[in-house]
């Protein structure tokens, strides 16, 4: 039988032959995640984004901030909505009008995840205490659905955030948030018409990054029989028995462990295994992280804008 | 500052600068002659396009016009929807969104009927330019995502469709490239951008099959003097004519390159 045909018609078994050699039908070894990468600042109307590839899964995220008047109980603190997308154009199996099941468990736990690791400092998105903050929108839209959607989505929204910039304001005393023009910082806002009564009062907080904890990097295991596989593509989360997803933050502490139930349990040999997979990948993809942030921060484009 | 003065103003800050607060139009030519972005009146934006931008999907292309990106994606020909009556021809299903962050404020696009008005008007685009009978009783789907709303979205969409399409090898007729252009006062900006196709008095976009000569849509908005409604279409169609050369030589370079 001609091998296409082969995998055509016995999946599994064609997989399990695989397997039994330690190797993948990509020519990758199980234990090996699928070549990454980050590119920063693909969309210019976000005030912070960036496109992340694994394997073929790619994921944009853009983050838009807006102003907001704190809560009561809360007044020193900003927030974060996030969102996850998967539009019709990822995957054969999204039609428009439709939403995706898996869409919405995504959205949930890359919001969960993004909220217990304390990525995100919230004070840092304060302007004004009790007048004003940021409120940062952060969409993550699958382009290219192949596997491992939470991993990709995650990254691409910890290397959005760490692009993410604050544009310099200056509030007035009111609580108004006037955009000051970064090159020369405070004197531009005394020639606006709006803003030139008030300046005495305004205070200016300058433009700047974003101060980011410890970031969370996930990977996805597949357990089959045996074998455990990281960093599925679409074709072995469907063929296999059981996923394991593990968040792990830069310093190697666990933030999340999320095993939804499936045919096989997991041993706890398997489930320290996975630990350590996702540990080595979180180091991994911490270091090509890195590299953007200063390949970005290099590139002459950033420097004009700051 | 007290805090029971509590008449807080509401905010009123975007970060990138809100384009719907009515102003005086600055100048879209400098004495010069030359646009906001440094281009000629009747020069294009820099392109770049490229298919096969997305694995999953049968065809795909990525097109990036200036500040303008776009992806499409093409599904098909696969099982049409059940609730469909029955067709000798294919359909072709076409659906177009904004990515929330693709606009100066955020969600603008999704909430207005701009994504319903470019879904039908792509459909009708693409429509005659595709071999429907090709693919009997079936659907091929057309789906496109605005990455970054930077001006002449619709027309960029159109042309990249175009692409995926052939990218996914639908019989067309011919590539359907599609150009927008501006008409300020006395002056036609073709290809504008955003800030050109917001001082504008109207518009025009046309979407052609060059080698055919044929035009698959032609739409006129706004105001526009009697006078220069066909010169504006002449540079429309040239504009479609080298558009149609650069989505040709790029096919091609696609192709070799995966030959290979």
């Amino acid at each position: 039988m001609e091998v296409e045909a082969f995998k055509r018609l016995y999946p599994l078994p064609f997989y399990e032959r695989y397997l039994d050699s330690s190797v993948r039908p990509d020519g990758r070894p199980l234990g090996r995640a699928r070549p990454t990468s980050v590119s920063l600042g693909a969309v210019s109307t976000a005030d912070g984004s960036a496109l992340v590839k694994i394997g073929n899964t790619t994921m944009l995220a853009g983050v838009k901030l807006e102003v907001m008047v704190p809560s009561q109980e809360t007044p020193d603190q900003g927030s974060i909505t996030v969102d996850f997308q998967m539009p019709p154009i990822c995957s054969p199996l999204v039609r428009p009008g439709r939403p995706v099941e898996a869409a919405s468990v995504i959205s949930e736990q890359l919001s969960n995840v993004l909220t217990s690791s304390e990525l995100v400092n919230l004070s840092e998105l304060c302007i004004a205490p009790g007048k004003a903050a940021w409120m940062a929108y952060l969409d993550v839209y699958c382009l290219d659905a192949d596997g491992s959607l939470l991993d990709t989505a995650l990254l691409a929204s910890v290397a959005a955030l760490a692009h993410l910039q604050l544009p310099a304001v200056s509030v007035s005393e009111e609580g108004r948030v006037y955009p000051v023009s970064s090159s020369t910082s405070g004197d531009v806002s005394m020639e606006g018409a709006e803003t030139s009564i008030k300046v005495k009062g305004n205070s200016i907080s300058p433009r700047r990054r974003l101060k980011l904890g410890a970031a969370p990097f996930a990977l996805t295991c597949m357990v089959h029989k045996k074998h455990l596989l990281a960093d599925p593509c679409a074709e072995e989360e469907t063929l296999l028995q059981c996923s394991i997803t593990i968040t792990m933050n830069q310093m190697g502490r666990l933030v999340s462990f999320y095993k939804p139930g499936g045919a096989v349990p997991a041993t706890t040999a398997i489930v320290k295994e996975c630990i350590s997979l996702a540990r080595r990948r979180a180091r991994e993809v911490q270091q090509i992280l890195k590299e953007a942030l200063e390949d970005h921060i290099e590139s002459p484009s950033l420097m004009q804008t700051d | 500052m007290s805090r029971a003065a509590s008449t807080y103003a509401v905010p009123s800050y975007n970060a990138t600068p809100d384009l719907s607060v009515k102003g005086v139009p600055p100048s879209l030519l400098s004495p010069e002659g030359s646009r906001l972005d440094g281009r000629l009146p009747h020069e294009c934006r820099p392109a770049y396009m490229k298919t096969g931008a997305v694995n999953a999907a049968a065809g795909s292309a990525y097109a990036e016009f200036g500040q303008t990106k776009v992806i499409v994606s093409v599904y098909g020909p696969r099982e049409s929807k059940k609730a469909q009556a029955f067709s000798d021809i294919g359909r072709l299903n076409c659906d177009v969104k904004f990515a929330s962050f693709s606009t100066s404020v955020r969600g603008k696009a999704s909430q207005g009927m701009e994504e319903k008005e470019y879904t039908g008007m792509l459909h009708k685009a693409l429509e005659c330019a595709v071999a429907l009978h090709t693919f009997p009783k079936t659907t091929v789907d057309v789906f496109a995502l605005i990455l970054q709303s930077g001006g002449g979205d619709l027309a960029v969409v159109i042309s990249c469709a175009s692409m995926a399409l052939a990218d996914a090898g639908i019989v067309m007729y011919d590539l359907v490239p599609a150009v927008s252009l501006s008409c300020t006062g006395s002056e036609v900006l073709l290809d504008a951008s955003m800030e050109e196709e917001r001082w504008g008095d109207g518009g025009m976009i046309v979407a052609a099959m060059t080698s055919r000569n044929e035009i698959t849509q032609l739409t006129m908005t706004g105001e526009w003097p009697s006078t220069k409604v066909s010169e504006a279409l002449q540079l429309c169609l040239d504009a479609c004519l080298k558009l149609a050369e650069l989505m040709r030589s790029c096919l091609k370079e696609q192709v070799v390159a995966g030959g290979q």
